[in-house]
């Protein structure tokens, strides 16, 4: 019925167009109704009524980015899942519930491992503990 | 196989109608046209209807909380305080906007419209009912994860263009809470699309029925913790209490909005607020039967439609509910407790449910126990093999 | 008609988020920009019919890719320090020497050779009048992935173990007797 088979994509694109131009146009009309009367106090970021020592963009603990690199890998996992776990109830209904399930198992179990030996080794801890007489948080 | 809000319109004969004469009048086919027009005040009336959820669940999270702490609450602005958060949004337009000279005004700019773009994309796969599903994805579900990840994004960034320690200390560890919590709910939703056969919404919620029973959160043992382990992850997720670290109150001053002032941390709240809605909507159509009315009330048209989106609608507000008496029945959890829960408890249970569900799928071809235990006479004697 | 403004939207997220990432001289917003760009490519795939590569591109690459670059671009804030070189100009980083320009020149007019010869088939072919019908892929691709191509599934997995064991082996602080 329709012209193109892509008319379907035609709400995502209308609602992060709207999204932009919500904002955008938000913030714009706030600006007309808005007092601007800037002061250098004021523009201070708040730091409890004391002056801010130092920038904040400063080196932060690698902790953040071992999650993250832990997170991405098992973000690929769950991606090459999605196909095979939405495939599994019709190949159950066909009989081969059992091989696909293996082959889940399989690949489940592996990356199991790798948390496993990331759990041993203390990359998840939080505050990692150090074997030497240095704790670091 | 992919339905839109317009393919379900286009059954009805005005609709139909309207786009012949516009055909006719126009000289090529117009259904992009109506279609557009169509989703345009769909979205329109979707959008609204969100943003007022988002709004009352302010008014809705005050009054409750001033009910369990044996207070008022706002009961000023009309009855009962109801347009309260309509003063406040008006508040926020108003107030004046105070960007930090040391901060990078174009992520003050883009974090807040991360938020909210994230949010919105996800609208358009929420199952209101059968027929008013925006846009009935065959791959709703992963989706929404995704989408819904540049909220995760947006805080970070919000953390980071203050340069304040404080929202830098908000934004990474909301970041880091986002995407790690981000896998316990994969994990679950894929035990879900194992017992249904289908990554779309519409299948998702097919394979449940209306009475309780036939919800997958009572298909077995596994799904039931796998609801709550997608329960606690969605509520890291949108970084409500027990796991608001992020914007903590008490700790952080205001977290990773914390130099946002006016519209800016209004959009930052309201993209909290939908996103609530749209979580809850996800464990809604996941585990408690999304859209299915008992006995199939109604049948198809229109009433049966109507009938849906109250019962999906009232489902997700129970939810709600719920997540909001949680945030104020429990103390916030440390952030190493956090991170521990999520990586050291949530994803192995989660990765067991997922083999579990997939065991129990083999070896009973996907009955639920209600069905083992109650009908297996009549299922044996039937077509089970 | 759709296809085609969701094409032009789609490219020229790709072409103008690439194009300002690579020239933005603050890193962060060459992130955001960058988030552009995997948008823009995501809108792609949804253009070629491929639903699934394109969810899964925001999945891995918007929620996981982008949030990684920005820690790492966080974590490793480099120095402010101007480098001027022998004619007394401050150096800017992506200013390259000769060299840098003749391999890349050569590189370039070597890819561009062999798109050209690729793509000369495609540009003398006449133009499709409709699109394919749609049909969706993902189970296509999981029946795939089970059957056919079921070693690349699981080697995938060995892979990514791999890639786990070797970032935390790598990001792991050292330790030091003192």
């Amino acid at each position: 019925m329709s012209t193109s088979n892509l008319d379907i994509y035609m709400p995502i694109l209308i609602l992060l167009i709207f999204g932009v131009v919500l904002v955008s146009a938000t913030l714009l009309i706030g600006k007309l109704i808005r007092p601007n009367n800037p002061s250098p106090v004021k523009n201070q970021p708040y730091e409890c009524g004391e002056d801010p020592i130092g920038s904040a963009w400063s080196v932060f603990n690698m902790r953040f980015y071992v999650t993250g690199l832990i997170f991405i890998i098992f973000d690929v996992e769950s991606a090459l899942m999605f196909p095979v776990v939405g495939v599994f109830k019709d190949l159950n209904d066909i009989g081969m519930g059992g091989l696909v399930f293996m082959e889940l198992f399989l690949f489940l179990l592996i990356l199991a491992a790798g948390l496993a030996y990331c759990w041993r080794k203390g990359d998840l801890d939080w505050v990692k503990t150090y074997h030497t007489e240095k704790g670091q948080e | 196989m992919n339905q839109t809000v317009v393919s379900y319109l286009l059954q009805f004969e005005p609709i139909k109608k309207l786009v012949l004469s516009l055909s006719n009048l126009l000289g090529f086919n117009a259904i992009s046209i109506v279609s557009f027009l169509i989703f345009l005040i769909v979205i329109l009336i979707v959008v609204g209807f969100l943003a007022t959820v988002g709004g009352l669940g302010t008014y809705a999270e005050r009054k409750i909380s001033a009910d369990m702490q044996a207070r008022i609450g706002p009961n000023r602005v009309g009855p009962y305080g109801i347009l309260q958060f309509l003063a406040d949004g008006a508040k926020m337009l108003l107030k004046e906007d105070i960007i930090p000279t040391q901060s990078d005004k174009f992520l003050f700019y883009v974090a807040p419209m991360l938020c909210i773009v994230g949010v919105f994309g996800t609208i358009a796969v929420i199952p209101f009912s059968s027929g008013f599903t925006i846009l009935n994805f065959n791959v709703g579900l992963v989706y929404l994860i995704g989408i819904s990840s540049l909220v995760g994004l947006g805080v970070f960034l919000g953390g980071y263009g203050s340069n304040s320690k404080w929202s830098m200390l908000g934004g990474m560890r909301g970041a880091s809470q986002i995407i790690s919590y981000e896998i316990p709910v994969v994990l679950s939703s894929l035990s879900i699309v194992l017992l249904s056969g289908g990554l779309s919404f519409s299948a998702l919620i097919g394979a449940q029925g209306g009475w309780p029973h036939e919800w997958f959160i009572f298909h077995n043992p596994f799904t039931f913790i796998g609801f709550f382990i997608l329960f606690i992850g969605s509520l890291a997720e949108t970084n409500r209490a027990p796991f608001d670290l992020p914007e903590a109150e008490s700790e952080l001053v205001s977290g990773y909005h914390t130099e946002f002032s006016g519209m800016r941390f209004g959009f930052f709240a309201l993209a909290e607020y939908i996103e609530v809605f749209v979580v809850c909507g996800l464990a809604t159509a996941l585990f408690l039967g999304g859209y299915n009315v008992p006995m199939h009330l109604g049948g198809d048209g229109l009433i049966g439609q109507v009938l849906q989106v109250g019962s999906f609608v009232s489902k997700t507000f129970l939810l709600y509910y719920i997540v909001i008496v949680t945030r104020w029945t429990l103390p916030r959890l440390r952030v190493d407790q956090l991170m521990t829960m999520c990586w050291k408890y949530l994803i192995p249970i989660a990765m067991f449910n997922l083999i579990m569900v997939g065991l129990w799928m083999w070896l009973f071809d996907g009955r639920s126990l209600f069905t083992l235990l109650f009908k297996s006479a009549s299922v044996a004697s039937g077509a089970g093999h | 008609m759709f296809d085609t403004i969701l094409f032009i939207f789609a490219a020229l997220a790709a072409i103008v988020g690439g194009i300002l990432t690579i020239s933005v001289k603050n890193l962060m917003h060459a992130c955001v920009f960058l988030l552009l760009t995997l948008l823009g490519v995501a809108g792609l795939y949804l253009t070629l019919g491929a639903d699934f590569v394109g969810v899964i591109q925001l999945v891995v690459y918007v929620g996981g890719v982008v949030v990684l670059m920005v820690f790492a671009v966080m974590l490793t804030s480099g120095s402010n320090a101007q480098k001027v070189n022998r004619f007394g100009m401050v150096k800017i980083p992506t200013m390259g020497n000769f060299r840098t320009y003749t391999l890349a020149g050569i590189f370039a007019a070597l890819i561009l050779m062999s798109i050209i010869k690729l793509y000369r088939n495609v540009f003398s072919m006449a133009r499709l009048e409709k699109l394919p019908e749609y049909y969706p892929t993902v189970s296509k691709i999981g029946h795939s992935l089970v059957s056919t191509h079921v070693l690349a599934f699981e080697i995938s997995s060995v892979l990514l173990l791999g890639a786990l064991v070797g970032a935390a082996i790598i990001s792991r602080p050292k330790r030091e007797m003192r």
